[in-house]
């Protein structure tokens, strides 16, 4: 266990090594978080409503998917591929090491360190914009929202790593992960709350991952859902997360099989 | 006669780069594929939010949905111009890291232009086509235009690019003096990214800082605001005016690198 804890740690030494690396990308974050923000602030301007989003609902959302965003969405195991093609992940293989509990130790210590960032970033949002904020009190939401974002953190590591494991069968490995990266950004409710999608692509988007990334927690935490929808949610939630760890695991076994350490 | 000459000859230049490049970038054809189908899937889907928006909301800020959709389209328009000609600034921090700058230097042709226009991404193609055509059908639905808005517009447009190229020559310029490339590019795309909207959603001091410091307003709302004739004829003459002051800046700052520069990595 102390591995790991030493290897997320580690992560860590690294972004501080290229600090003004990490200080741009979290600039670029706060760049992109106005542009959202100031754009649902003239849609819904205050007294007006939009399917059932008052402007301290919505506001609450897109600074909600924000730190949501640097939680979830943040992991390195984009790297994955790139390690199987250039023949790194041979010296993973050789070592007493988990491949997927290092990669998670990673994620987690990337996670914290944009938590952090993410917390005091929001704080001066808070107080340059003063936005109307709605905080949840009902301790059933707080306690099922984190539940939902326990999930989603599993389904998006699991996802990331699944396609990193291309890297076994082609060199091909950003351009599929630029599609995704695309698909993500726009289905998993960053840019706006999926719910004012058209009802019969909300009703598909329902049954998929992306669904459970951002969305999901947040309508739990602005407390939109009924309880039967949110275990309903859960259940579809978890139903993916052990889905993918599982096709992982057969994939990854079917990878090692082929995989000649070329590059090596 | 000299100076079309000189032109035929860059242009011969930069047509024989793009093709090297080409070749390089269809060495595999499922990848430049995905690659393609993801940016046309961006666009799609940035273009889809906007009309989903629209037909929740009458109006944003004022302007309908076709001007909405053109402010957008402008900004995808400059956007991919820069990414098609400029693409080789993306593979500067490579060339200064590894010494390459040095022979670049050292090359009869001029090394700003080499390391501009050294290689454009023609898988930028389709989607700078589809762009266009959109732009077509949203001015046709935003109502009765004159040439004279049109020229004005495409006018602004050249002038949006040349602001364009004159960020990257700094991002260049600071890359020859720190090595540091990526991050400040995609830092200036990301403000770019601002100019999606009108850049009347935005409050003051941000408003100002995007028309002016960084001009994105310039560079995409005007060109716009102009095809609706919303733009007075003093704003077109600031525009070329902020144009060519930052051309005139940022090549003023590339001589300043280039005197800077210490070929450390060679």
């Amino acid at each position: 266990m102390k591995k790991y804890y030493i290897i997320a740690r580690n992560t860590w030494d690294e972004v501080f090594t290229y600090r003004a690396s990490f200080v741009m990308w979290r600039v670029r974050n706060i760049i992109q978080l106005i542009s959202i923000y100031f754009l649902w602030s003239v849609i819904l301007p205050p007294g007006k409503t939009l399917l059932g989003y008052s402007q301290s609902l919505m506001l609450t959302y897109i600074l909600g998917t924000s730190l949501l965003d640097s939680i979830v969405l943040s992991s390195r195991t984009y790297i994955v591929g790139e390690e199987i093609n250039n023949g790194n992940l041979m010296n993973f293989l050789l070592r007493p090491i988990n491949y997927f509990a290092y990669w998670f130790a990673k994620d987690a210590g990337d996670k914290l360190m944009n938590i952090c960032f993410s917390a005091v970033e929001l704080t001066l949002i808070f107080l340059v914009l003063r936005p109307p904020f709605f905080l949840q009190t009902n301790i059933f939401y707080i306690f099922f929202f984190i539940c939902s974002v326990i999930l989603s953190l599993f389904n998006y590591f699991f996802l990331n790593f699944l396609l990193g494991l291309i890297g076994f069968w082609s060199p091909e490995v950003w351009a599929p992960r630029f599609i995704f990266i695309t698909v993500l950004g726009f289905f998993a409710g960053s840019l706006f709350p999926l719910d004012i999608l058209p009802q019969a692509i909300y009703n598909i988007m329902k049954f998929l991952p992306f669904f459970y990334l951002l969305y999901f927690p947040l309508k739990v935490y602005l407390g939109q859902l009924s309880f039967l929808e949110i275990t309903s949610g859960l259940l579809i939630s978890s139903f993916w997360a052990f889905g993918i760890y599982f096709l992982v695991n057969i994939i990854w076994k079917k990878g090692l099989k082929s995989y000649t350490a070329y590059g090596r | 006669m000299e100076d079309k000459l000189s032109f035929l000859k860059y242009f011969k230049l930069w047509w024989m780069m793009t093709f090297m490049v080409s070749q390089n970038a269809f060495v595999s054809r499922f990848g430049a594929v995905l690659f393609v189908f993801g940016k046309l899937i961006r666009f799609s889907f940035f273009l889809f939010f906007l009309l989903i928006i629209a037909s929740r909301t009458n109006a944003i800020v004022g302007y309908t949905i076709w001007q909405i959709i053109l402010f957008y389209l402008t900004f995808n328009i400059i956007d991919s111009l820069a990414q098609f000609f400029l693409r080789e600034v993306y593979r500067f921090r490579n060339y200064v890291v590894s010494g390459d700058f040095d022979y670049f230097l050292t090359k009869p042709v001029p090394a700003l232009f080499r390391l501009l226009f050294g290689g454009s991404d023609i898988l930028d193609i389709p989607i700078l086509l589809l762009s266009s055509v959109f732009i077509y059908v949203a001015l046709s639905h935003i109502g009765p235009l004159t040439i004279l808005n049109i020229l004005i517009y495409l006018g602004l447009l050249i002038n949006g690019f040349v602001i364009m190229l004159s960020f990257h020559i700094l991002v260049l310029s600071i890359g020859v003096i720190t090595t540091e490339v990526d991050n400040t590019l995609w830092l200036f795309r990301d403000i770019t990214q601002m100019g999606r909207f009108p850049i009347d959603i935005y409050q003051n001091p941000l408003r100002s800082f995007i028309t002016f410091i960084i001009p994105v307003g310039v560079m995409v709302t005007f060109p716009a605001k102009a095809a609706m004739g919303l733009l007075s004829f003093s704003s077109v003459l600031i525009s070329v005016g902020i144009g060519a002051a930052f051309l005139y800046l940022s090549i003023m700052f590339w001589r300043f690198s280039l005197k800077k520069y210490s070929s450390a990595s060679s």
